[in-house]
């Protein structure tokens, strides 16, 4: 009686067929895994990075730089009253709302969150971290600290460090730029304001590029 | 868990490191299902030798199961694999010049390197060739620049094109694939060569 025997590269096919098939059969899926996990949260809220610093916010402001995203996290009614200069609104009970996503969700803006301490700023980072956004960031001190240190700052004793009054000088330009109280710069020769780094947005979320021909 | 680029599980730089490797055991393996061979590869467009098209499929078939199985099992997240933009007119044009280059030359890119790389003297000669190419096209790209950017697609897949499953165009590939392998075998004892 003759036998049928599978030669190899029968076997392969049929391999890869059923396994096309299996492909075929199943649903997509749609499950991201870019979440973050609780304990990955809490490493960034111990290390702070989710904090920008008023004064490299208010350079930004004062430079125009274009990826500057200031967002307004209180709401409506307040956000009348007063606002950062370009900020937008969204009050954080319309947070997860889909009209936001396209601004939340994005590699090219810097966005900052503010509120007037800095709670409901860091609720909503907090909220959009958890959904794997990335760029998003916190105004450290909120509006609060701002108007304290960027609006109306203290003139520092004179015995302080050079660091100190050169900070106070950038508040002073800063204050007068964005329409604060500051008049007077601490020295009569030119402020001598030492730049400040721009915020390094980090770990962009975007496709690998490459490609072969 | 992956792109690992792109989670930050490994930096840019050890991708590009890790990819030197991988190039080397691309370049081997074509080296060692005959790819060096110009008369080899031409075989393809002259039915006596159609192995470049099954190395190609198979490895496009490959290459698809494991990304889909992959994906399924959430080891790697699909919408973050870069996939080419699409330009119709000069994908269009770019492939009748490759393709008659490669029918004239004997070599794709890829392989003239493979080429070079033992020593072919015809790949030496493909390559300046593909140098002249390059540099024609740079110092020219003005002349050209209006249908080189003509119909941008995005980065259409063949899926969404036709509204249809990954996994399905997956299955379709691979019937399409057997089909092509039982018709490229029928061609090779058809226009049988022996002297390549």
């Amino acid at each position: 009686m003759k036998t049928f025997e599978f030669s190899p590269r029968l076997l392969t096919t049929a391999l890869i067929l059923m396994l096309g098939l299996i492909i075929a059969a199943v649903p997509r899926n749609t499950t991201t895994p870019f979440k973050l996990t609780a304990e990955q949260i809490l490493d960034e809220i111990k290390s702070g990075t989710q904090y920008l610093e008023p004064e490299q916010i208010a350079q930004m402001i004062v430079e125009k730089e274009p990826t500057l995203q200031l967002i307004d996290v209180r709401p409506v009614t307040e956000f009348e009253k007063f606002s950062l200069p370009g900020a937008i609104n969204i009050p954080i009970d319309n947070i997860l709302a889909a009209e936001f996503v396209d601004v939340l969700n994005q590699d090219i803006m810097t966005n900052v969150f503010y509120s007037n301490g800095t709670t409901q700023a860091n609720e909503a980072w907090m909220l959009v971290r958890q959904l794997g956004y990335e760029n998003n960031y916190v105004l450290r001190g909120g509006l609060n600290y701002w108007a304290e240190a960027i609006l109306n700052p203290e003139r520092p004793a004179s015995t302080s460090p050079d660091d100190e009054l050169a900070r106070y000088d950038f508040r002073m330009g800063a204050s007068q730029a964005l329409g604060g109280g500051g008049l007077a710069p601490s020295e009569s020769k030119p402020a001598t304001t030492t730049p400040i780094p721009k915020p390094k947005p980090q770990g962009k979320k975007k496709a690998v590029a490459g490609g072969c021909s | 868990m992956g792109p690992l680029v792109v989670y930050e599980v490994i930096t840019e730089n050890t991708n590009l490191f890790l990819a030197f490797f991988i190039g080397i055991g691309f370049g081997f393996v074509l080296e060692q299902a005959g790819f060096s061979s110009s008369r080899k590869l031409a075989g393809m467009f002259y039915g006596y030798d159609t192995v470049v098209l099954k190395v190609f499929f198979t490895g496009a078939i490959t290459a698809m199961l494991g990304l889909l199985f992959f994906s399924l099992f959430g080891w790697v997240d699909l919408s973050l694999i870069y996939v080419n933009e699409t330009f119709v007119h000069s994908a269009i044009l770019g492939g009748v010049v490759m393709g008659a280059g490669f029918i004239m030359g004997g070599f794709c890119p890829g392989t003239s390197f493979c080429g070079a790389a033992i020593g072919k003297i015809d790949a030496w000669v493909f390559i300046i060739g593909l140098f002249i190419g390059v540099f024609i096209f740079g110092e020219g790209y003005s002349l050209w620049e209006d249908v080189y950017k003509a119909g941008f697609l995005g980065s259409p897949r063949i899926s969404e094109y036709f509204g249809i499953s990954e996994g399905l165009t997956v299955l379709l590939v691979i019937i399409a694939a057997a089909f092509m392998f039982w018709g490229g075998e029928w061609a090779e004892k058809k226009f049988p060569r022996e002297d390549y």
